[in-house]
């Protein structure tokens, strides 16, 4: 009591930490989960831990080597782990989520300065890595219920499963019902499948304030608009409307990986913009693209231009001062 | 509904004392009366060591400038003048310290007022608000007489600013409760000078029993009203106060009156009604004792001059873990280094805090935009904590950062535990200091 504590005010805090919207992430994500071991298997969570682990070590030894203060306490490396391990198929090899955390955590975001500093997603990023650098195990699928080795890898045998998303691309009709392809009961990426679960999570954020509406509702607004004016063949505007969006990672992406704090824009104004900016390049590239899904290079783009959309939609001062009121 | 502004923060309110009725409490055997206890020019003594000085009489005063003369809270000798670090803001001020005689005679110049409350006019009013040393008593210590002048022509309305917005402070809350028609009586003496018709009480949904006290008190006098503000953080800024009632944002570098409101604090409302009717100074206020390392928290009326160890005495001691001292609220008050500084006009709250408030991880931003949602002047203090830590002072002009008011909102609920306000207080301080262009 001899020496009294001076700082600047305020002298109060919020309770809540990085830690604590880190952990808020990940309990959102935890339902995602359940439903893929659910449908996919014990490997399927396996792939979630390795993904994660492998994030988080990577993300000490760097700090360690590079003799910086350690960060691992904020869990954002699990958190790009587990959002990692999300966008891949389940029958991929296990040594894949480790190379994906190495490029997602050392690459992307601690060669540039760590949380906080990153310009794009960590986790999307070593998707894309991964999608262009392996094509064949990052483009098969496995059908809902197939049973497969928790850990070893996936042989040959197993019988690739169209996807829903290239049922679309290719101009048809997926086979799945929309019930099914919202619940979940379908083939696709780990953490992407159930449509329901994964807004579930994006609720819960809500509500936590968390993220705000703004960029997942953009988003999935703008890429349902243009899938209603530029509607496929052979079903009607609507049932494609919701095909687009329950398929493949639009959703997923949409609630998680778009809302990154990072990499996205902090205004309301710039959030909007932003996400509908993710919707067009996602629709652009899943109807003219080669690729059937487009979310991750929608997204990587915006996240190169979220700084400029900060710059270009700042929030008119209380009292409207002019910008450059000296 | 209670009306509102856009941004700002929910925070625990720890009202906890808003039961405890004033107490006044006894001045202790030696008062320490700095001679700069307002916004503008410090006051020069008029007295010198081993003068008897009577309770009221005036110490020091400053005619030629924005001041506000100090007044002896106790009658004594005057032990000595001594010049001391200031205990809010940079610099050093001086202290009139007088050992009090107990006896609290009071000055003869402390007469009632002899006409009507009705004949005055406006510069009578701003004389005796001038000569009662009453500086604005929420916090900001603007002198009170300079505010009426500011406000004469320009204002349509008065808004008493009862919002007490900042968490623990409960000293308006008590007097609204206590002693309503000192401040009541005290807005209509504002009205007569300045010829006004409309007085609107600005209170905080959290005081409803304070609202309704005002409410029967005044139901049947038109000129009055209350209105129920949602209970948020900073709720008594002037221009989100003014936002709130009239839907009207005060321009940059303007004043209230520039948009036809004055605004007074309710305590200062009762110090002018005393100051007026009773010809009484102001001489000691209200002041909120809390924080989870004193012993017994309270209501107390002050004598002006008061020393911290002194009011910890009072209120039965502290606890060990004791780390901050806190003059005023938790969001803009400034923690102190020494238990000898002493209670002030700006004094409101006196908190008493462990290491429990504080967040201990090392500051780093994680872009998260929190700062910039809840900043009541819609500014983005992310970018600006970001330039001023680069030292970039042109990009924080560029954004705008002398619009801040250092409220604190950013800073509380940053979750990467920046302190930005300090960033910004820091990069404010730079530009003032580097030479003009």
């Amino acid at each position: 009591m001899d020496f009294l504590k001076v700082t600047s005010s305020p002298h109060m805090r919020h309770e809540d930490t990085t830690r604590v919207i880190m952990l808020d992430v990940i309990l959102a994500l935890v339902p995602a989960l359940i439903w893929a071991v659910y449908i996919f298997g014990t490997r399927a969570l396996v792939l979630t831990i390795v993904s994660a682990a492998s994030a988080v070590i990577f993300e000490f030894l760097y700090r360690l080597i590079m003799k910086k203060s350690a960060t691992v306490g904020d869990f954002s490396a699990v958190v790009t782990g587990i959002l990692l391990a999300y966008t891949l198929p389940v029958s991929v090899p296990m040594w894949m989520p480790v190379l994906g955390s190495f490029f997602a955590i050392v690459i992307v975001k601690q060669l540039y300065g760590g949380i906080g500093k990153n310009v794009v997603n960590p986790a999307l990023a070593a998707r894309v890595f991964l999608f262009l650098a392996f094509p064949s195990e990052m483009a098969t699928y496995t059908s809902p219920f197939t049973k497969l080795p928790a850990f070893a890898n996936v042989g040959a045998d197993v019988v690739a499963s169209a996807t829903p998303l290239s049922n679309l691309k290719a101009g048809t009709a997926p086979d799945e019902k929309l019930i099914d392809l919202f619940i979940g009961n379908s083939a696709g990426c780990i953490g992407e499948v159930s449509i329901l679960l994964v807004l579930a999570g994006g609720l819960y954020l809500l509500v936590r304030k968390t993220i705000t509406w703004h960029i997942p509702v953009s988003f999935i607004l703008t890429s349902a608009v243009i899938a209603y004016i530029f509607p496929g063949t052979g079903m009607d505007a609507v049932q494609y409307v919701l095909s687009e969006l329950c398929t493949g990672g639009l959703v997923m992406a949409a609630v998680f990986m778009a809302t990154d704090y990072t990499t996205s824009p902090v205004s309301s104004k710039g959030r909007i913009i932003y996400g509908i900016g993710c919707g067009l390049i996602t629709m652009l590239i899943r109807k003219c693209g080669s690729y059937d899904e487009g979310v991750s290079f929608a997204i990587l783009v915006m996240n190169c231009l979220a700084w400029y959309i900060d710059k270009f939609t700042r929030p008119r001062v209380f009292g409207g001062a002019k910008k450059n009121e000296k | 509904m209670a009306i509102t502004f856009s941004g700002g923060i929910h925070v625990d309110g720890c009202k906890g004392t808003n039961t405890k009725a004033i107490e006044n409490m006894p001045a202790p055997e030696f008062v320490a009366l700095p001679l700069q206890q307002h916004i503008g020019a410090p006051v020069q003594a008029i007295v010198n060591k081993g003068d008897y000085v009577k309770m009221g009489q005036v110490i020091g005063r400053n005619d030629n400038a924005l001041s506000c003369p100090v007044h002896a809270s106790v009658s004594g000798i005057v032990e000595r003048i001594e010049t001391r670090n200031s205990y809010v803001g940079a610099g050093k001020t001086e202290f009139v310290v007088i050992k009090n005689d107990g006896e609290y005679t009071l000055c003869d110049s402390i007469t009632p007022l002899e006409k009507k409350v009705t004949e005055l006019t406006c510069d009578e009013v701003v004389h005796l608000v001038r000569e009662a040393g009453i500086s604005g008593m929420g916090g900001a210590t603007f002198p009170a007489y300079a505010k009426i002048q500011s406000a004469v022509g320009k204002a349509r309305e008065i808004i008493i600013n009862c919002a007490e917005c900042e968490p623990f402070i409960t000293a308006n809350h008590r007097l609204l409760l206590e002693q309503p028609m000192d401040v009541i009586n005290g807005v209509k003496i504002l009205l007569i000078a300045l010829g006004l018709k409309k007085a609107t009480f600005a209170i905080e949904d959290n005081k409803k029993n304070a609202a309704k006290v005002l409410e029967e008190l005044c139901c049947d006098d038109e000129m009055f009203s209350v209105k129920l503000l949602k209970t948020k953080y900073p709720q008594g800024d002037e221009r989100q106060i003014v936002y709130a009632l009239n839907g009207v944002q005060i321009p940059t570098g303007k004043l209230p009156a520039d948009v036809g409101c004055v605004i007074f604090n309710a305590e200062t409302c009762a110090a002018i009604y005393h100051a007026v009717v009773d010809g009484m100074p102001l001489i000691s206020r209200i002041v909120t004792i809390d924080g989870d390392c004193i012993k017994e928290s309270k209501n107390l009326r002050i004598p002006l001059g008061t020393a911290y160890r002194d009011v910890i005495d009072y209120c039965g001691g502290v606890t060990e873990d004791l780390s901050k001292v806190i003059n005023g609220g938790p969001m803009m008050g400034s923690a102190q280094w020494d238990l000898d500084a002493t209670v002030t006009k700006g004094t409101s709250a006196l908190l008493f805090f462990s290491a429990k408030y504080e967040k201990k991880a090392q500051p780093c931003c994680i872009h998260c935009g929190k700062c910039v949602s809840v900043c009541p002047m819609h500014l983005e203090p992310v970018y600006l904590a970001l330039f001023a830590g680069a030292g970039e002072l042109d990009k924080c002009l560029e954004y705008n950062l002398m619009s801040c008011m250092e409220c604190g909102s950013c800073s509380f609920i940053c979750p990467g535990n920046v302190p930005i306000v300090q960033y910004i207080r820091e990069a404010k301080d730079k530009i003032k200091a580097r030479p003009k262009k």
